[in-house]
């Protein structure tokens, strides 16, 4: 029977979907080109704009400059455009511009495009949903004062719609995006129509402009890289792979393909009817290039009001490229352990929900920090994609001279000038957003940011690196089969059942050491008459450290072979969050504990509704299973399987749940290599719900807490700085919150330290 | 209000039973094949289903390993002996064989190394 809040969840996200249905959620082209062609078209739609806000420095003469440069940029698009196709077959795993980079260009230029790409698509977030929330706003003023929480609420629908899923959240973006598309096409067609006796000319037409600059270079420079922004979104499909349907690569260079003759074709088509209905524009205007040029062709009419709605819909399905884009990075840049694990695992529907989540959050947070303002974000906005061009270009003419595939010179040749290109409109870009005069210079937010990320990036990579050494280094390998000696200490806050348990847990484990502190003197009687054979210290001072110290003397004075482990039982009232946060001092208590190297720790938690009066006084359970969960096999994995040896039970196994199906030989292979003489098991996990499946797993022990007894072994990274523990233990977490209620049911942490 | 209540009661039930239903269908496809829970002791019968769980046993002599599969109605545990290696034999899989149906662990329906074919994993959903 489903929990209310599952039932909910349910509503909102749709089923959950078994890992078996991944076929099943990759996109078809029709429904993979909305997806990722929102970013790239919506550009298109204030490209132009660009372009004429730089020429109109230097005078209205000047303006008719902006065809021959949208033909210039069209040139680059072509040419960016010809250099993913190649990356995309290249790289049909995904990761485009960042694995070309790390693979042909080394680990810091990976590392840059990393970063950056992941700066820019929280940008495009940012920017596509504030443009869209400023188009609803022209159209509804009285919102103006709600702006800020009109974008807040964008997002989240946008975030809630990919979340149920990337190909439902295409099928839903793919009305407005075509319906974009087409009525464009209309719109320049039926421009042509009516400019054959003359064009009509815009409301702005005839408008005086006053000439601040000269018509130099680097005046033409500006504008052309200004009109570059037509290019942003062509980077995402190369990211994207993953998501296509097979044949993967194939597909998403045909898309790539629509995607660049859909883009050249509209832009130019605009930016031809830009100049010839003489649209003049400056900063205060109120109306939009786009918004001019129809007005213009159509009038007042009908089909004005389309393309305004269309293209107010569209700028902010461009952050629906992002949403597809950013979890797929996350999660290849997981894999290669420049960002934590959690970015890896796929939630209920399929998706990279953590992914999803974090760029929601941070585009929420700059919309916040910048007041939804416009101009200021995207000031932002071009550096980290015209950087990723530039590198993953120059990555392919690197791959070009290494595998010098047939024909490679004139490929090679065509990247090293489409990279030549975009480095130039980066330094372009660069220098001139630093300098403007009484714009927002932002830019230096975003130089001063990518550093701090790649820098955040590389860390994680020197962890978790430095983990997998650990894990694997010789010396570090538990001593071969020589059988230690379990040692016991009993933790009794209180004579209750709970403590009876763990009197009769330990002694099944048939050790011959089983101790027992306390805090309380009040205790000894009725522990005398619980448990006479084990002797009960009472410790003074405070509660934490005196306990400490004893264990660390204890421990000190036992051989290197040996285990102590201190168990700690609790009654628990009922189930539920209040239980686990009632007794914040146990919990401290217990957090400090398992950071004790060589001290394990059991947790025996006994629900009092489950409490046999008859049953509970101090029985040793006939019946104690063992199972050590692992999800590779390493030193921390053979630490806690001699552990759990060492609890002399009725069987022991190793259990790995949700393991991804190609790995499973790995695992049974390097299982058998390691020769470990106990069973290993590997259970699938299909929702990969880890908490659920193990609890399953319990069920068939049919564990009673007095008779019969699972053991759960969770090996746990103990790291030395404390802000690396976000990197690890959400697995044994999410295990023990999970177990906590089960009757019969014991968890015990071995902690590995790294 | 009938309808909420068939609303609420489809929203509820456990993903787990549409892939059991998912898996009777694809089990029901594979030609003479029969339903696990239609299999009786020592019946020498052809059955399917997806491999649910795993284990490679290095003890027993010169090892064995076990597959459960699953195929909607029942589990059925296939057990190879005098076998370490898993080759090929992974979570998801589908298995179909031919053999003796026993009884082996705790009463579970067992067949001990049959003829079988490994399909890569139906698709479902």
């Amino acid at each position: 029977m489903a929990r209310p809040g599952d039932v909910l969840k349910r509503v909102v996200l749709g089923r959950p979907m078994s890992s078996g249905e991944l076929g099943h959620t990759l996109l078809p082209k029709g429904i993979a080109l909305p997806v990722f062609a929102s970013d790239a078209l919506s550009s298109m739609a204030y490209a132009t704009q660009e372009i004429l806000l730089v020429l109109a420095l230097v005078g209205v003469s000047a303006l008719s400059l902006v065809v021959p440069l949208s033909l210039a940029v069209a040139v680059l698009l072509a040419i960016v455009i010809v250099s993913y196709r190649q990356i995309v077959r290249a790289y049909p795993g995904g990761g485009g511009a960042y694995v070309v980079a790390y693979e042909n260009l080394g680990f810091t230029a990976g590392l840059a495009v990393g970063a950056a790409l992941l700066l820019d698509y929280i940008l495009t977030v940012s920017v596509s949903i504030t443009a869209g929330g400023d188009a609803i706003v022209s159209a509804m003023p009285g919102l103006k004062e709600h702006k800020v929480g009109l974008t807040l609420a964008l997002i989240g629908l946008v975030t809630l719609a990919n979340l149920r899923g990337s190909k439902e959240s295409g099928r839903i973006f793919a009305v407005p995006t075509y319906g974009f598309v087409v009525a464009i096409y209309v719109l320049i067609i039926t421009g042509f129509v009516k400019c054959v006796g003359g064009c009509p000319q815009a409301e702005s037409a005839g408008e005086h402009l006053e000439p601040e600059a000269a018509l130099t270079l680097l005046l033409l420079l500006r504008a052309f890289a200004a009109g570059t922004t037509a290019l942003t979104g062509v980077e995402a499909i190369a990211e994207g792979v993953p998501v296509f349907r097979f044949p993967q690569s194939k597909n998403a260079a045909a898309t790539l393909g629509i995607l660049g003759v859909l883009s050249i074709s509209m832009f130019i088509g605009v930016s031809w009817l830009t100049d010839h209905t003489n649209v003049v524009y400056t900063e205060e205007a109120t109306r939009t290039v786009m918004a001019q040029v129809a007005h213009a062709i159509f009038g007042g009419g009908f089909m004005f009001y389309v393309i305004q709605t269309l293209t107010a819909l569209i700028l902010i399905l461009a952050a629906n490229t992002a949403y597809t884009g950013f979890p797929v990075l996350a999660s290849i840049l997981a894999k290669d352990k420049m960002m934590p694990n959690q970015f890896k695992s796929r939630g209920d529907r399929l998706v990279f929900s953590n992914g999803i989540v974090i760029l929601a959050v941070s585009a929420a947070l700059l919309v916040v920090i910048f007041d939804a303002n416009l101009n200021a974000l995207i000031q932002l906005y071009l550096v980290g994609v015209f950087l990723s061009f530039t590198l993953a270009q120059f990555g392919t003419v690197m791959r070009w001279r290494r595998t010098r595939e047939p024909g490679w010179q004139k490929s090679a040749a065509i990247n090293a000038f489409g990279g030549s290109v975009t480095g130039v409109v980066l330094g372009v870009v660069v220098v001139t957003k630093f300098k403007q005069p009484g714009e927002f210079a932002g830019a230096w937010i975003i130089i001063v940011a990518t550093p701090i990320v790649m820098y955040l990036m590389r860390s994680v990579y020197k962890h978790y690196t430095y983990v997998a050494d650990q894990l694997a280094h010789p010396e570090r390998k538990p001593l071969d089969r020589r059988p230690g000696n379990a040692h016991f200490v009993i933790l009794v806050p209180k004579v209750d059942a709970a403590a009876a348990r763990a009197v009769g847990y330990a002694r099944s484990t048939r050790s011959a050491d089983i101790s027992a502190v306390t805090f309380d003197a009040a205790n000894h009687a009725p522990w005398r008459r619980l448990a006479p054979d084990i002797p009960l210290k009472t410790l003074t001072g405070k509660k934490h450290d005196s306990l400490l110290a004893n264990l660390r003397e204890r421990r000190a004075a036992l051989p290197r072979n040996d285990f102590l482990t201190v168990v700690t039982p609790e009654v628990l009232a009922g189930e539920g969050w209040y239980e686990i946060i009632r007794h914040p001092g146990l919990h401290r208590l217990k957090a400090k504990l398992v950071r004790e190297p060589d001290i394990q720790v059991l947790d025996i938690p006994l629900v009092a509704a489950d409490i046999d009066p008859v049953a509970d006084q101090a029985h040793e359970p006939g019946r104690n299973h063992v199972i050590v969960l692992i999800s590779a096999v390493h030193n921390a994995v053979l630490e806690a399987v001699e552990y759990a040896e060492t609890m002399r039970p009725t069987d022991i196994r190793a259990v790995s749940f949700g393991l991804e199906p190609e790995e499973t030989e790995r695992l049974g292979d390097r299982w058998l290599e390691a020769r470990v003489p106990h069973p290993l098991e590997i259970e699938e996990s299909p929702y990969r719900d880890l908490g659920e499946s193990v609890s399953r797993y319990i069920k068939r022990f049919s564990p009673d807490g007095v008779n019969r007894v699972v053991t759960v072994v969770i090996p746990e990274f103990i790291v030395s700085k404390q802000r690396h523990q976000i990197l690890h233990g959400h697995t044994a977490l999410i295990v023990k919150k999970r177990l906590l209620f089960e009757n019969g049911v014991v968890v015990v942490s071995v902690p590995y330290h790294l | 209000m009938a309808f909420l209540g068939d609303l609420l009661e489809k929203l509820a039930r456990p993903p787990q039973e549409l892939r059991a239903e998912h898996l009777r269908e694809w089990a029901a496809s594979v030609p003479g094949a029969i339903p696990i829970a239609d299999a009786e002791s020592r019946c020498s019968c052809k059955l399917a289903g997806v491999i649910q769980n795993v284990r490679i046993d290095p003890r027993e002599g010169t090892g064995s390993i076990e597959a459960t599969i699953f195929d909607g109605t029942g589990l059925l545990v296939v057990k190879w002996l005098g076998r370490q290696k898993l080759s090929g034999i992974r979570l998801g899989a589908g298995l179909i064989l031919e053999g003796t149906v026993g009884e082996g662990r705790s009463k579970q329906l067992q067949v001990l190394n049959p003829e079988y074919q490994l399909l890569p994993a139906p698709e479902h959903g």
